[in-house]
């Protein structure tokens, strides 16, 4: 009796999966009934915006924004979750190009991954932009929608060395070492690091992006006895693991602790002075010029090709604006 | 007095068939001390961290010990504690829910995915790879779903003095730790509960032809350790102040690694709790060390993974001379 039941679920399952695998393969068998050239001169039809991931609180903003502005524009707009794998997205962006979608707003996945897609989307002539990361050859996308990760990191890091009055010792939180994020916000740290000589960079040490390991990382710095004035995250999740070491070491308001993207977590911290500052790179505003370029661009209008959303300084002065 | 003599010499006979892995341990504690900067290591604060840092993964270890020795794997729990810490989060909001309920319900929660586990694994006959395989991808899933897909904060002072309280100097988190050891020590040891999850590791077969019910055994293992790796998502969320839905990554592989690198027999039928208990340390102590020193993480990764490979290689020879 038992086993019966446990396959009558089992079966469910494998109906209901094999419902979605059905779905997917219809869209990619339906190639393009409707001609992407009608459909360009108004602006209207069908949109696409592929994320990297859906995982966290930055893209989630940024998914939300552009179903806003879509809503208000009055198009349809399909959200699809990259996985973090480029073949996905390739997918992904292939089966819109079957289903002659109007126009494709993608995060990509990495700078170089999903390429061949977007070549294949420019011989469908269906015009394709980026947000928020770019791809290695920009020539091939309409426009470039986001924030620039260079300023990002120079604009932390200057504030950061500016609450410690220029000079001192300084720990940097990155996240996956060789990620693209990682790269480019370094760079910026980098600029800055090269004006201020008397900073030292006293420990650097990656967390992958995550509080619990942030929390780990520092709280052995911590008992190095090395003296740090501030620390530099690379985002917030591992700015806030990186205050609770500092609370629980009881060495609150003696080292300064920044991040950068402004996400709920790094906001709420800041709000509650726990967290020194953050640089909010607009997320939403990303999401949403992202939407307004692409049905630009799809209605043949010229677009500026680099779009760079504003960088500002998130701390307890601004905090009231980004709740 | 006979009894007492013949049981101290059981105790002294296995611990020094550990002794490839405490000489490994023992080794590093020493060299680590001396090597360290102002020999922060050894400092006592330092002691206190590496217990803390020890606790979660030890805590899923000794859960691991249940399940490998019984025959079985779990690759969920890592997934188990990104839903419970969400949960938890959500529940421990300031002026909220009871503080009990913030505890009582995630590690229920964590009890009944495990016990789900347990049920596919027993009754349903799929291999536990596959069954946990599965659902870590679905629990993973769950806790972005439940978060919306960012970090839950603004968890409550008392819910945050779970894991940063002290009780006569050692932290919460140890005594947590110690108390989860000693109960499921007990367990296995003492009890025919217990002496049945060594059988059917063992040789199920033989432990079926006994009469033991192999099946509900097995259901209990799951769900003991899913219950532990709820527990663990309180403490998660206790401990960095956010539910983050990707809290727990990678997790399963580090219980794993402590249980392998404390001489349990992924074959099953054989695991000692101190053993467990020196493989979760031994991998803390390779961390805080590695951070203190100011280790590239790159270099890090390597080390890791070497000593892991070299302190099985010692203990596996050390118990082959034995015979």
């Amino acid at each position: 009796m038992k086993m019966r039941k446990l396959w009558a679920v089992v079966l469910c399952v494998v109906m209901v999966l094999a419902t979605f695998a059905a779905c997917t393969s219809e869209k990619k068998s339906d190639d393009g009934g409707s001609s992407d050239s009608d459909s360009k001169s108004d602006g209207g039809g069908k949109y696409a915006l592929i994320m990297s991931h859906m995982t966290n609180a930055f893209v989630t903003t940024v998914a939300d924004a552009a179903k806003a502005e879509a809503e208000k524009e009055g198009v349809e707009l399909n959200v699809f979750d990259g996985k973090q794998d480029a073949a996905t997205q390739i997918s992904q962006i292939e089966s819109c190009i079957a289903q002659g979608y109007a126009g494709i707003v993608v995060e990509p996945v990495s700078v170089d991954g999903i390429i061949p897609a977007i070549k294949e989307a420019n011989e469908a002539k269906i015009p394709v932009i980026t947000v928020v990361q770019q791809i290695s050859d920009q020539s091939l996308v309409a426009a470039y929608v986001g924030g620039d990760e260079i300023k990002a990191g120079e604009l932390e890091m200057k504030e950061a060395l500016a609450t410690i009055g220029g000079k001192g010792n300084i720990a940097i939180l990155y996240g996956p070492m060789g990620s693209d994020a990682q790269l480019i916000r370094k760079e910026g740290y980098d600029n800055i690091l090269k004006e201020n000589p008397d900073v030292k960079v006293v420990f650097e040490q990656t967390a992958n992006w995550t509080s619990d390991e942030a929390l780990k990382v520092v709280e052995n710095w911590l008992q190095t006895g090395t003296e740090i004035n501030a620390i530099v995250s690379q985002n917030d999740g591992m700015a806030v693991g990186a205050m609770k070491a500092v609370e629980d070491a009881k060495k609150k308001g003696e080292i300064g602790i920044f991040g950068i993207d402004a996400t709920p977590d790094g906001v709420s911290a800041i709000k509650d002075g726990r967290m020194d500052g953050t640089v909010s790179q607009g997320a939403a505003n990303m999401g949403t010029i992202g939407i307004e370029t692409i049905i630009k661009v799809a209605k043949g209008e010229k677009v500026d090709p680099l779009i760079y959303t504003e960088a500002e300084w998130v701390n307890s002065e601004n905090i009231a604006d980004y709740e | 007095m006979g009894q007492t003599n013949a049981l101290s010499n059981v105790t002294l006979k296995s611990v020094i068939k550990n002794f490839g892995i405490l000489f490994v341990f023992f080794a590093l504690v020493i060299v680590l001390s001396i090597i360290s900067p102002n020999h922060a290591f050894a400092q006592p604060y330092n002691i206190i961290n590496i217990l803390k840092q020890t606790a979660i993964n030890g805590i899923l270890a000794t859960g691991m010990l249940f399940v490998i020795v019984s025959g079985g794997i779990d690759l969920s729990i890592g997934s188990i504690v990104g839903v419970t810490a969400v949960l938890s989060a959500m529940l421990a909001h300031t002026g909220g829910y009871p503080l009990i309920v913030a505890i009582v319900i995630p590690i229920l929660v964590g009890a009944v995915f495990g016990l789900v586990n347990g049920a596919l694994v027993s009754y349903g006959g799929i291999p536990p790879f596959i069954v946990t395989l599965g659902s870590m991808t679905v629990l993973r899933g769950l806790a972005l779903i439940i978060s919306g897909g960012s970090p839950i904060t603004g968890v409550s002072m008392q819910f945050e003095k779970i894991s940063s309280s002290f009780v006569f100097g050692i932290p919460s988190l140890a005594i947590y730790f110690a108390l989860v050891v000693l109960i499921c020590a007990i367990i296995l040891q003492k009890t025919v509960f217990g002496r049945n999850v060594f059988a059917i590791g063992g040789n199920e077969i033989s432990a079926r032809v006994s009469g033991v019910n192999v099946n509900f055994i097995r259901l209990l293992v799951y769900g003991i350790m899913g219950l532990l790796a709820g527990f663990c998502g309180v403490l998660m969320a206790s401990r960095t102040t956010t539910g983050a839905p990707l809290a727990g990554s990678g997790y399963e592989m580090d219980a794993i690694a402590a249980a392998v690198i404390g001489g349990v027999s992924m074959t099953g039928g054989v695991g000692k709790w101190y053993g467990v208990v020196i493989g979760a340390l031994l991998i803390a102590v390779i961390g805080n060390g590695l951070d203190i020193l100011g280790v590239a993480s790159s270099y890090q990764q390597v080390i890791k993974g070497l000593i892991i490979i070299v302190a099985v290689f010692l203990d596996l020879r050390g118990k082959r001379n034995k015979k």
